[in-house]
């Protein structure tokens, strides 16, 4: 479904990854696995359509972003959603934060009924929140949510428009093991519907247990793909297998 | 000058003035001053107001005045100011930070300065002299406008910069446009924004100088104003003795501005829980 090929991404004249090649399929959690700093965000960010690849394409169904037009580019933006590290809610309510979605994806009239509160809620909302476990907390304002809420509501508002692929990048990075939990599960929620997920995280373990692939992406780009249970059993690159057994150390 | 010690003199010379001697009070209004009428008045402890010069609706006049020209100079300098720091903000290019000096320059620009180069530009030898705008509450508007705009674009773009990376990343993210990354930021910095128009009304309603030259502090015949604002009548009132209209003014003045300070606030706090 979503595909990238051959892509390169340089900032300031330095080279973050090269001849890049990933791809996620409808229902499947694809973790991409390496240390802090390797390009995991800019990878992501690349599949995401928010970065143009210096090099390579990056398609949806076949299309290629880049080569479209700017209206069907953001046609095919608006199928992918992204989870950052950071929740980076709004100054709003946690129902006003997870209906954004939707309500770029609606007429004009609608997004000015709803800024003056006389729409209803879109059901989509609830149930978003519902699977991050905070369908209660609909009215409260954003900032009196804790880290962990935030970061589930931050989930929230990415599945509420049921995008095509979801994009994590660490998503779980500074949560204590309960929110952690409540975000694997609603990974699992999201492929059941589905939707392609990529999960970027250094946490290996997290990796295995969430994933049904692995990339392992390090300094000189992926290093390896496959299955969960082969990568983290039987890498056949010896990078992989360094870097998995602890002895690859960054 | 200070009246109250004239009018203790003369009552030393010619003793304390009794009430009904209304011609001792009618010569000495031709004599020395109109002002001073107002001042033996008080001497007698008359109410304060039924004596003034003023016909009925100066005050009001003064304050109408004031809030038209500060509030359109406001309101057209943020029409302007704020897509132009959204614009500078959202936008990198050769130069930017000479933009940000000379906007954060032009907060400190000397408001007589204004109102000169205001009163040039529209004078009949000025590029604008054929629309004849000498001492109208336009030419007012003009300059207030010219004083306004440097500190809404300055704390305007200061507010808007300061919005995190990050919900600019989301609104994009989530599918939003340019345009609706825009509108988030505008959203996330409103209270900045809020600011930013208070401070440039606060300017353009205290403002003295410039007015008093491009509009040149007139009152029609019946008394009512047609270009003093409540800033050039308490200047006019201060340094004709009339302390009390002036402390009035000033006082008019004072609550004005805490009006529009608290009606900002409050909508703004109403925003938050939306």
């Amino acid at each position: 479904m979503l595909r990238a090929t051959g892509v390169s991404q340089s900032f300031g004249g330095e080279r973050v990854f090269d001849d890049l090649s990933v791809e996620v399929d409808a229902g499947e959690v694809l973790g991409v696995i390496g240390p802090s700093g390797v390009g995991k965000t800019t990878l992501l960010r690349t599949l995401a359509l928010s970065l143009e690849p210096d090099e390579g394409t990056v398609a949806l169904d076949g299309t290629d972003a880049w080569a479209a037009e700017e209206s069907d580019r953001l046609a095919l933006r608006r199928r992918v959603g992204m989870v950052f590290q950071e929740a980076s809610l709004f100054d709003a309510s946690v129902r006003r934060n997870v209906e954004y979605g939707l309500r770029v994806r609606s007429a004009w009239s609608d997004r000015i009924a709803a800024a003056v509160g006389l729409a209803e809620t879109p059901d989509a909302v609830h149930e978003s929140l519902d699977v991050v476990g905070l369908a209660d907390k609909a009215s409260q304002h954003a900032a009196s949510l804790s880290g962990g809420e935030a970061q589930r509501v931050s989930f929230a508002r990415a599945l509420a428009y049921d995008p095509d692929v979801l994009l994590l990048d660490e998503p779980t990075s500074d949560l204590d093991p309960r929110n952690t939990a409540v975000i694997e599960d609603a990974i699992a929620e999201a492929r059941d519907r589905d939707i392609g997920v990529v999960v970027a995280t250094h946490d290996m373990h997290q990796a295995e247990r969430v994933a049904d692939r692995v990339a392992v992406l390090l300094d000189d780009g992926i290093t390896e793909v496959g299955s969960t249970e082969r990568i983290f059993e039987d890498p056949s690159d010896e990078r992989t297998r360094k870097f998995i057994s602890g002895e690859l150390v960054y | 000058m200070p009246l109250e010690p004239v009018a203790q003199s003369l009552s030393a010379v010619f003793g304390a003035p009794e009430a009904h001697d209304l011609s001792l009070f009618f010569n000495l209004s031709l004599l020395l001053d109109f002002s001073l009428f107002r001042d033996l008045s008080l001497f007698l402890d008359l109410p304060l107001f039924l004596d003034l010069p003023f016909r009925e609706g100066y005050v009001r006049s003064i304050i109408y005045v004031s809030l038209y020209v500060s509030v359109t100079a406001v309101t057209l300098s943020t029409l302007f100011s704020v897509p132009v720091a959204v614009l500078v903000g959202f936008s990198e290019f050769p130069g930017k930070r000479f933009v940000k000096s000379v906007v954060n320059t032009g907060m400190g620009f000397p408001s007589v300065v204004v109102g000169l180069l205001v009163l040039f530009a529209v004078s009949n030898q000025g590029p604008l002299g054929s629309l004849e705008l000498v001492f109208t509450r336009e030419a007012m508007i003009m300059s207030q406008f010219v004083l306004a705009t440097p500190p809404i674009t300055a704390i305007t773009l200061a507010a808007v910069s300061g919005v995190d990376d990050g919900v600019r990343d989301a609104a994009r993210a989530l599918g939003g446009t340019r345009l609706d990354v825009a509108l988030v930021v505008l959203k996330e910095a409103r209270y900045g924004i809020a600011t930013a128009i208070l401070a440039g009304f606060g300017r353009a309603v205290s403002e003295v100088g410039s007015v008093l030259i491009v509009g040149g502090n007139i009152t029609s015949a019946d008394g009512i104003s047609k270009t003093r604002t409540l800033t050039t009548a308490i200047q006019l009132e201060a340094r004709q003795g009339q302390y009390e209209t002036a402390m009035v003014l000033g006082a008019v003045l004072v609550a004005l501005v805490l009006t529009v300070n608290a009606v900002v606030v409050h909508f703004g706090d109403e925003g938050v829980t939306r």
